[in-house]
């Protein structure tokens, strides 16, 4: 009977022992709760504290004390939203965003405060009523056979198949613009995968990281990110991509790729930026936050985060716009003629 | 089948605790082998849970799948006539999804584990008018294993890209301590028993600075059925 009052005694220890729970400190759902846990949420994961504070002087600590100042046990709903958006435009990112079910808290500045370069009126003026759309890709050859390519979200899906199609269409082109302007990003998959046509052999196109822990500092060892040449039709002459401000995320990405490319040619503007990966989370009140959590890299292991500077820069003007052409096509079919 | 409420966190998706129902499926055979004068039963449990839980603001929802099986030996006392005391290892895989309805480029969280574990046990048999009820307990305490994590911000996209950091992590009771418990009652009707029991199933981690837990409590109900195997002799 000794041996089983043992047994009993090890077991009821052993259950206690584990049952104890792992569990993550959780912030009570009041103003002063709401801003702790956002600001938690980017001190631990968001990946550009340090590159920030070295670049735009950001104070991660300087901001929970100032918008602390700013709460209220009474305020509302709405206030508490907009001092939670006004703490993140601190970090001065696009990709982090403050959703709740009445509004999206954005941070916009990185293309609202440049000229856009880009006149819907006018680009299709050029595409015309007779060009060809494969899958969320629009083309056509325009009169001094330079194919002419709209790619305008990353979001859309685009296959191998519609890629080489258009491209097996464009072959007798004497070059191809790549009109990415207006793009703002989607998924990494379809911008890599347009860009894997542009290149014969697997290049290094840049490096990515990953928070290993909740120190600002704790990153993994730069991971190289290699483009790998497709295995449809490779386009071999010249190309030009045309950039704006609005490009950003994937298509900032895409960008990187292509500036590793052989023949390529990117003319306009600076992109957007927008090289962290972004993570989502929530508050205690349910408002969900996205924040970048992952940085990307040039090949020379650049941050790209503030853009990525054009081989030339270009303009649309006024007096363009008034004529009906548009600066920057122009200056790539000129481009791609002298080349 | 066990049905319950489930809590679950995953900081990996989101800081806050997720609860609502959940339902199991379980499989279990057990038989006592030849050795150690038949001391040594094997048992073999396959448990698959599914659940859907809910944030406590109500906006956003986590829809978790789960298959566990585990193979297990267990030694056997008999310290009073109706009293069996069971005591052995198990080895065990567990193989998951946990998908949030809400989030981006962290939208998933898989679960692979191996683990060994320790198994404890008893089985009381009593009876009520002539009919022999079966009353039991059992602990299962992984105790050494491997699971998969991911880094803590990496993606599943660095992933699939065949980027690795510390994916794979040795996981035991300080880092992940669990245990599955089960208090059943098996009632006797004529070619089989009905089983009420109890179910509390504790899954928990703390690897790669992602906290993680998911703690089930079920009420089980279902049926046993017992076979015995003969020799083509005593035939």
């Amino acid at each position: 009977m000794r041996g089983i009052r043992v047994f009993f005694y090890y077991s009821v220890l052993a259950i206690v022992m584990f049952s104890s729970c792992v569990r993550e400190e959780e912030f009570d759902d009041t103003p002063e709760g709401n801003l702790e846990a956002l600001w938690k949420i980017i001190d631990q994961q968001y990946c550009f504290l340090d590159y920030k504070a070295e670049t735009i002087g950001l104070d991660w600590n300087a901001a929970r004390t100032k918008y602390r100042q700013r709460l209220s046990p009474d305020m509302s709903r709405l206030q508490l939203f907009q001092v939670l958006c006004n703490m993140l435009a601190e970090l001065q990112d696009g990709h982090v965003n403050l959703f709740s079910s009445a509004d999206m808290g954005r941070f916009w500045s990185w293309k609202e405060n440049y000229p856009l370069n880009l006149n819907d009126e006018l680009r299709d003026s050029y595409l015309g009523k007779d060009y060809k759309i494969g899958a969320g890709v629009k083309y056509r050859i325009l009169e001094d056979n330079i194919g002419y390519v709209v790619y305008e979200s990353f979001t859309d899906a685009t296959g191998e198949g519609n890629l080489s199609d258009m491209l097996y269409y464009l072959r007798l082109c004497d070059g191809l613009i790549l009109d990415v302007r207006g793009n703002s990003g989607g998924a990494l998959t379809y911008s890599s995968r347009l860009a894997s046509h542009f290149t014969n052999e697997k290049i290094l196109v840049g490096y990515t990281r990953h928070k290993t822990g909740p120190g600002h500092n704790d990153f993994s060892t730069p991971e190289a990110e290699y483009l790998e040449p497709s295995d449809g039709v490779r386009w071999q002459k010249p190309v030009v991509v045309l950039t704006n401000r609005e490009c950003f995320s994937a298509t900032n990405t895409f960008v990187r790729d292509m500036r590793e490319c052989p023949q390529v040619i990117i003319l306009g503007d600076r992109t957007g930026g927008g090289s962290g990966l972004p993570f989502s989370s929530e508050l205690p009140c349910g408002w969900a936050v996205r924040f970048s959590a992952c940085p990307m890299f040039d090949a020379e292991m650049n941050q790209i985060e503030f853009g990525i500077a054009p081989d030339l820069y270009c303009s649309l003007t006024e007096y363009d716009i008034q004529r009906g052409v548009d600066t920057l096509i122009e200056a790539a079919r000129e481009v791609i003629r002298r080349q | 089948m066990a049905f319950g409420r489930t809590h679950q966190q995953d900081t990996y998706l989101s800081p806050l605790e997720y609860t609502g129902p959940q339902l199991t499926l379980m499989h279990e055979t057990m038989r006592l082998t030849h050795r150690s004068q038949g001391r040594i039963s094997f048992q073999s449990l396959l448990q698959g849970t599914f659940s859907l839980t809910q944030n406590s603001p109500a906006t956003a929802n986590d829809f978790g799948g789960r298959i566990a099986y585990d193979a297990g030996w267990h030694y056997n006392w008999k310290p009073l006539p109706d009293l069996r005391i069971m005591a052995g290892g198990q080895v065990g895989t567990d193989f998951g999804i946990l998908y949030n309805d809400r989030n981006g480029n962290n939208p998933a969280q898989g679960r692979l584990s191996f683990d060994i574990a320790a198994s404890v046990g008893g089985i009381y048999t009593f009876h009520l008018r002539r009919r022999p009820f079966i009353a039991r307990y059992q602990a299962d305490i992984p105790l050494l294993g491997c699971m998969f994590s991911p880094q803590f911000g990496q993606s599943y996209y660095e992933l699939s890209r065949g980027n690795r950091d510390h994916n794979v992590c040795f996981a035991w009771p300080v880092n992940a301590p669990c245990i599955r418990q089960m208090l059943t009652l098996d009632i006797p009707f004529r070619r089989f028993s009905l089983r009420l029991g109890y179910l509390s199933d504790a899954r928990q981690s703390h690897v790669n600075h992602i906290k993680v837990h998911d703690i089930g409590r079920s009420f089980m109900l279902g049926f046993v059925r017992h076979f015995t195997i003969q020799s083509k002799e005593k035939q």
